[in-house]
């Protein structure tokens, strides 16, 4: 049609939606507009082109394996030698010096560059052989729930990263830069990928309690932020104390049927403005006022456990009753998948042990290992595993020699880029498989004979993964070229991945 | 390969680009513009690798210069200008073989389109001739366009805007009623709407000029400079914390208020620029040039545990580099960091050639993670200064009343004896993981650990010794023989940075824990001296940060007065004398002149302790030698740059030093392309929300193209041939008639101007995130309008903070004002980095972690579900809604009322109709139900709502909410 007359068209709608329809006094607009929904003002809205909700043309690029994914963030640094990689050979090491031919230059923080001596600390924690339908995998004893269900874990066990501090390695991870200023990896698939419940945020936060009370590394915002992407991808972080949205609630004294009351004069006098300047952002406007009075009500919905059967706790643990927990976030997670909630983060923190990991390390496990294995079943229970990508692990791993005193039953980790664990779950990725190996310390990733592999960002580097090729391998699953879904600032095309990245295929079914 | 351009697709090409609207007919293509139609071709499509990164020129080819295009390959020429036949570079865009085609699938750019093609080849025939790229060039004075329509132009702006206009074949809107204008008018300048007496002293003047003559008065008021700066204040990502990991309160809020007060008194812009990048630089500079160096201070900063210093003067010195690449140049020279710039003429040797100007400041790359890592200066206010320089003044008089003379005897009299000591001593430093273990491990030279690592120490009892651990989280121990000649019980002072404990003969006498700096405590302790020798060991712990100690061997005022007449008697020149004067006012006899030193000195104490610090930039007397960073990576130097501009955009000239005060007298130098342009573009973008340049952080060859240059470069000459003055900038932009045209949008220019980028109608966009805020609180009566200060903290959900934060972080806890400085314009919010306010952030403020110049504009349901139910926005309609109740005005009245209050006009009669029919429903709800009216109002700190009212009130609310909801409330228009 001709885009003038198409315009001119709207206006006349607009007419109809603005002066005129006072004729039929506000209730009845209230209806017209309610009816199907959004009426009218959707109408209006999509009179101007495609909807923004439906992410960018052309995405995703190829048939995808997974819709969402539920990204479980051990913040901080978990240890690798002490949950996933058993290294039984170091027990014959303990306090030996860490032989330079090992650490091979490797700069160490601050923390530990002043000891004089890198003594070597096996881990004091048992592994298991559990079946994994494969070879099998050895599993820390502080995994005992999450053990039983490594065969649906593709567990990568070198996993890579340059930055050896916490905010850069987090911010690194989440964002593909070290330095703050690019959107996050959700902002990237909720502009790509768009929404799938326009009732629901695409993108949701939830932080967890730690029950060490050691909560130490920060998370911030910028960790879900949207960086220069418009900031309507922004991640909507889900609060257990107050709104779990903020600001969702209306005041005490205002009940539903007044808020829709007012939402309707809003949206009448809305329309008086649409029909007096025309501009479609005025539509826009009333579109995103229905939506909020539709998030007052879905949000609640999700939260509301109290339809949750006793079959749900016993699996997730009683915790799941306790809003906040690792727990109740798993749980909620698998109900906002069943929802369509593209991406979904959950945080866990206190992982930064650079002392006592003889003490904390079993209540750090505690917090996550009951959880993670429910939510593996929960999700295979319902057959949303199958393309819901789960992913588990921190921004970096832990050093083999100990920080501070060191004895049998106690010792401390100082970060270690070179290395660590990573496991996912679902969503297209090969379940059962143990990626890669790492050296007799657990320091260096090696290959097949042992020999020690100097992986680049570069080029792919079989047997290793860096944290680019893990965000190119995620987007991959959800049917994106990681080099294709970019977005032009500052005269540049900028993407997840950097320059770099590459689709890990071995991981992949 | 045979040629296979057929005559065929070269028609084909030409029709094609005939078909492209371009205003004029002719038989031969019409003439190509290098920086038009070809650059941002090659740039898309092209330069990736065949581009000014010479270390990628694939195949030896490159087409950002006509040498590189035309020079001979192996396979023949690219580009043979006038003969596009020969021209491989057609061919290969044009094949229909993907295995030739240019540019290659996995480049990622998608083929060249039909269109293009044709326009490539003209380009070719035409003589394949290049130009600079349009930014680089300095902008010249435009000869002002014809136009059909001359009465339409007040100022030459609208000239421009014209010209562009009648080009498109659209016609100006006409003017926008008064009320629109005089609302538009204030929210641009000053970012708030006139208040009651402001539009109706502007509505009752007939005058010709009383536009003109309202705009300047908006001018006048401070709220002007609190609006720019906030343009400002993003650009340069101020903010109250350093940004990462601990994300600790940092001491910088002075600069702020500067950049309000440069604006407010229209400091010209060269200077303001020139001040800020080395104000630290000029000869003998004030304490306003210093303040403004906190603009170099402005990066992110961090001392998170392990960090390695030299990793993070890297990333503080690309976070500055970059930044002001941005802000002042337009650039996105951050691509050169680590390569060539792919698309814009700068080296990875330029961009470090800049890195070398910012990367020598004396402060420390790690911030100690305190709020002042130094350098720092104090900053007071003007009223400050002139009250000190008062203090100062009298005295001055005080002094004049004392007879030195006589002062020395008094003083000579009284110099009591102090304990003699000799033989310090220091030992070696102890590390510890925490400041706790460095506090109560004992290291070696602690009594019980002896050490035989003693080393001299040049130690003076009485005076501040700085440096003596040099290290965070560690410790070290000082020791002295102290000789009494009889046994002596005395009070001796210690003053340490930061923890300090105290052994008399082996024995602990003192132990204090805390983290202060030498100046800023003195610990008394008492000490029994045995007669000869006694062995004195002071351990002093340093947290983080500078360090020191201060022994002190007799009383406060003993010490005094030995010092004052031992340095006079060393030294008796006029500043002794008045050391000599002073002493003896402040501890000698009680008269009614020493009462009087005394009282000014008191007030003098208070007064210097409520100016604020702020950090500012210092540099180092010998620079750091500067490397090229391979791949931008600290650890890896490459050959060594000497500081200098991108030689794309000119140099230094001889006369200037080559520092940053060089490099700032570039930047404001006539010859400078950008500067001025960048700056006019963003004013532009203030007033009409798209800047001439659309991307205003970018005026490189990947930026889009000035949608209208001449108006661009006019404004831009015109601002630096005007004294840069930014304010009459401003005025010309808001008087002009482009600015006044009403801002409805035709179907027409709804298809021929979607987002009026010709300003073929006045503007229209939703308004900022501060100013909705600053708007509902002006509605309701409750702005303050104090300006400058720390930052408050305003009404926020609870656990923002505790939920993401390190506990130890000193912003860990959110402890919101409870006074009346939670009512104060949002630009003054405290702004935590990494929890920035939420009702900014959901309103698309930047974050404050990176530079930004263009906001995001969205529209989301978490925007609506915060204007209807964020404490700050239902508390504004609170009492707003008793404002009306208490009036003794009709129904019809305080409707008229509501709708001045938040939307400046009156209410068209159907919009009364519907908002009374409203008003009937909230009463006939609240009057059934006086509960949910207490409910309902229980919001916000003010004054709560006297019983009887209540339901009137709680109804009037949600009419006033309602309004503050509305499109046209959120937006300037």
């Amino acid at each position: 049609m001709d885009p003038i007359r198409e315009a001119e068209l709207m206006m006349t709608r607009r007419q109809l939606f603005g002066r005129t329809s006072l004729g039929l006094g506000t209730a009845a607009l209230g209806r017209l507009l309610s009816i199907g929904g959004l009426g009218g003002a959707a109408g209006l809205a999509s009179a101007f082109g495609p909807e923004k909700h439906g992410g960018l043309p052309g995405f995703p690029n190829f048939a995808p394996k997974a819709k969402r994914v539920i990204y479980l963030f051990m913040s901080g640094g978990p240890s690798h030698l002490d949950l996933w990689d058993y290294k039984p050979k170091l027990n014959d090491l303990f306090n030996t010096d860490l032989p330079d031919a090992v650490r091979r230059g490797q700069r160490v923080t601050t923390m530990t560059s002043g000891q004089t001596r890198f003594p070597i600390a096996p881990s004091k924690y048992k592994f298991n052989h559990a079946d994994n339908n494969g070879d099998g995998i050895w599993v820390s004893e502080l995994l005992p729930h999450t053990s039983q269900v490594v065969k649906e874990l593709c567990v990568i066990k070198t996993m890579w990263t340059e930055a050896i501090n916490h905010d850069p390695a987090t911010t690194y991870l989440q964002t593909g830069s070290q330095l703050p200023g690019r959107p996050s990896m959700g902002a990237w698939l909720s502009y790509g990928l768009g929404s799938m419940n326009e009732n629901l945020p695409t993108y949701v936060v939830l932080h967890s309690k730690v029950t060490s009370g050691k909560p130490n590394q920060p998370v911030y915002p910028r960790l879900w932020g949207t960086g220069f992407l418009p900031s309507e991808y922004q991640g909507v972080a889900l609060r257990s104390q107050g709104d779990p949205v903020l600001y969702l609630k209306d005041p005490e004294g205002l009940d539903r049927g007044t808020r829709r009351e007012m939402l309707d004069d809003i949206a009448v006098l809305n329309h008086g403005q649409l029909s007096q300047f025309g501009d479609p952002e005025i539509a826009a406007r009333i579109k995103q006022y229905e939506l909020a009075y539709r998030l007052q009500a879905s949000v609640p919905d999700l939260m509301d456990l109290s339809k949750e059967p006793q079959a749900t706790f016993d699996l997730y643990g009683k915790e799941a009753h306790e809003p906040g927990t690792f727990a109740a976030n798993c749980l909620l997670a698998r109900r906002m998948v069943e929802r369509g909630v593209r991406f979904i983060q959950i945080f866990h923190r206190g992982w930064d042990l650079h002392s006592d990991l003889g003490v904390d390390m079993p209540t750090q496990a505690k917090d996550v290992d009951q959880a993670c294995a429910a939510l593996i079943k929960d999700l295979k229970r319902t057959g949303l595993l199958e393309d819901t990508l789960v992913v588990w692990g921190g921004e970096f791993g832990r050093t083999v020699y100990s920080q501070g005193p060191l004895s049998h039953e106690n010792y401390g980790r100082d970060h270690h880029p070179r290395a660590f664990t990573v496991w996912m779950a679902g969503g297209g990725v090969k379940p059962g498989m143990v990626y890669g190996q790492t050296d007799d310390f657990g320091y260096n990733i090696v290959d097949k004979d042992g020999a020690i592999i100097d992986p680049s960002v570069e080029r792919q580097t079989p047997g290793a993964v860096h944290i680019h090729d893990l965000q190119a391998t995620i987007l991959n699953q959800l049917g994106i070229d990681h080099t294709k879904l970019t977005y032009h600032y500052q005269g540049r095309d900028f993407r997840l991945t950097d320059v770099n990245g590459h689709v890990i295929h071995d991981l992949l079914t | 390969m045979k040629l296979t351009i057929p005559v065929f697709v070269l028609s084909t090409c030409l029709l094609a680009y005939a078909a492209v609207p371009s205003g004029r007919r002719s038989h031969s293509a019409p003439p190509v513009d290098f920086g038009r139609d070809i650059k941002p071709i090659l740039s898309q499509k092209c330069f990736k690798c065949h581009g000014p990164d010479a270390s990628k020129a694939a195949a030896g080819l490159r087409l950002d210069l006509f040498d590189g295009a035309t020079k001979k390959l192996r396979d023949g020429f690219a580009i043979v200008p006038g003969k596009p036949i020969q021209s491989k570079l057609l061919e290969r865009v044009s094949s229909t073989n993907e295995d030739m085609r240019m540019p290659p699938p996995d480049s990622g750019a998608t083929p060249l389109t039909k269109e293009q093609i044709a326009t490539m080849e003209a380009w070719i025939t035409q003589g394949a001739k290049y130009a600079k790229h349009w930014s680089f060039v300095p902008p010249a004075m435009p000869k002002s366009p014809g136009v059909k329509d001359s009465k339409w132009c007040r100022n030459p702006i609208d000239g421009f805007v014209l010209a562009k206009l009648e080009e498109a074949g659209l016609k100006p809107e006409t003017q926008a009623d008064r009320h629109t204008l005089a609302l538009r008018a204030a929210e641009v300048l000053t970012g708030l709407p006139p208040t009651k007496a402001e539009l109706d002293s502007y509505l009752q003047d007939k005058s010709s000029d009383a536009y003109e003559r309202y705009v300047d008065r908006q001018m006048r008021k401070t709220a002007y400079g609190e609006q720019q700066a906030r343009y400002w204040l993003d650009a340069v990502r101020y903010g109250d914390t350093h940004g990462l990991q601990l994300d600790n309160e940092r001491a910088v809020y002075p600069y702020r208020d500067w950049v309000i007060e440069a604006f407010n008194k229209d400091l010209p812009f060269d200077k303001f620029l020139l001040w800020q990048l080395a104000g630290d630089l000029l000869p003998s500079p004030t304490t306003e040039q210093m303040v403004a160096t906190g603009y170099v201070r402005m990066n992110l900063t961090s001392n998170e545990g392990g960090a390695i210093a030299e990793e993070f003067l890297a990333r503080n010195t690309f976070d500055r580099v970059e930044t002001t690449g941005t802000v002042l140049l337009g650039l996105t020279i951050g691509c050169a960091r680590c390569h060539d710039h792919k698309f814009d003429p700068i080296k990875q040797k330029d961009y470090y050639g800049l890195y070398a100007y910012f990367n020598s400041t004396q402060d420390q790359p790690l911030d100690g993670n305190i709020a002042l890592p130094p350098p720092f200066i104090r900053a007071p206010s003007s009223e400050q200064t002139q009250r000190l320089s008062q203090l100062e003044a009298d005295l001055g008089a005080v002094r004049k009343g004392i007879n030195d003379k006589n002062a020395l005897v008094w003083l000579t009299a009284n110099r009591a004896g102090s304990l003699e000591s000799k033989d310090w001593q220091i030992s070696p430093v102890m590390m510890a993981k925490s400041f706790d273990e460095a506090f109560d491990k004992p290291g070696p030279g602690e009594p019980g650990h002896d050490t035989t690592d003693w080393k001299p120490l040049k130690f003076q009892v009485g005076k501040d010794h700085a440096s003596l651990v040099g290290k965070d989280n560690a410790a070290v121990y000082v020791k002295g023989t102290v000789v009494a000649s009889k046994r002596t019980k005395l009070i001796i002072g210690v003053s340490s940075d930061d923890a300090v404990k105290v052994w008399l003969n082996g024995k602990l006498i003192h132990a204090n824990k805390v983290s202060r700096g030498v100046d800023q405590a003195i610990d008394k302790v008492v000490g029994t001296f045995n007669p000869g020798p006694n062995e004195l060991i002071a351990k002093v712990i340093n947290g983080s940060g500078p360090d020191g100690l201060n022994i002190r061997l007799t009383d406060e005022r003993t010490q005094r007065i030995i010092d004052t007449v031992d340095t006079f008697n060393k030294q008796p020149s006029p500043i002794n004398h008045v050391a000599v004067v002073d002493t003896y006012l402040e501890v000698g006899p009680d008269t009614p002149l020493s009462k009087r030193y005394r009282a000014i000195k008191a007030e003098q104490k208070v007064l210097m302790g409520q100016i604020p610090m702020s950090l500012i930039a210092k540099e180092m007397t010998t620079p750091r030698p500067t490397f090229i960073l391979k791949r931008g990576q600290y650890d890896q130097p490459g050959d060594p740059v000497q500081r200098h501009v991108p030689s794309a955009l000119g140099e230094l000239t001889p006369k200037m030093p080559n520092d940053r005060l060089g490099l700032a007298k570039w930047m404001i130098s006539p010859s400078n392309p950008l500067v001025a342009r960048v700056f006019v573009n963003r004013v532009w973008q203030q007033s009409f929300g798209t800047g001439i340049v659309k991307t205003s952080e970018d005026f490189g060859s990947q930026g889009e193209l000035p949608v209208n240059q001449p108006l661009l470069d006019y404004l831009a000459v015109q601002f630096a041939k005007k004294g840069w003055s930014v304010k009459q900038l401003n005025r010309q932009i808001v008087t002009s008639a482009a600015f006044r045209q009403a801002s409805r949008v035709t179907p027409l220019k709804l298809v021929k101007d979607p987002e009026n980028r010709l300003i073929s109608r006045g503007p229209r966009f939703r308004l900022d995130a501060e100013e909705i805020r600053d708007k509902a609180l002006f509605a309701s009566g409750l702005l303050s309008d104090k300006i400058g200060g720390h930052g408050f903290k305003p009404y926020q959900p609870d656990g923002l903070w505790e939920g993401s934060s390190d506990p130890a972080s000193s912003t860990h806890f959110y402890v919101r004002d409870r006074d009346n400085s939670i009512y104060r314009r949002s630009m003054y919010m405290f702004w935590k980095r990494t929890s920035p306010p939420p009702v900014m952030v959901t309103f698309d403020s930047p974050t404050r972690d990176t530079c930004i110049v263009r906001r995001s504009v969205t529209n989301t349901p978490l925007q609506a579900l915060t204007t209807l139910n964020e404490t700050a926005f239902l508390e504004a309609s609170r009492v707003m809604a008793q404002h009306l109740t208490v009036d003794k005005l009709s129904d019809e009245a305080k409707m008229t009322s509501a709708f001045r209050r938040t939307l400046a006009r009156e209410p068209e009669p159907w919009e009364r109709k519907v908002m009374m029919s409203a008003l009937a429903r909230y009463r006939r709800k609240y009057l059934g139900s006086p509960k949910a009216a207490h409910g309902v109002l229980r919001v916000g700190d003010a004054t709560p709502v006297a019983e009887p009212l209540a339901p009137e009130t709680a109804s009037w609310m949600l009419v006033c909410s309602s309004l503050m909801n509305t499109d046209e409330f959120l937006s300037l228009h």
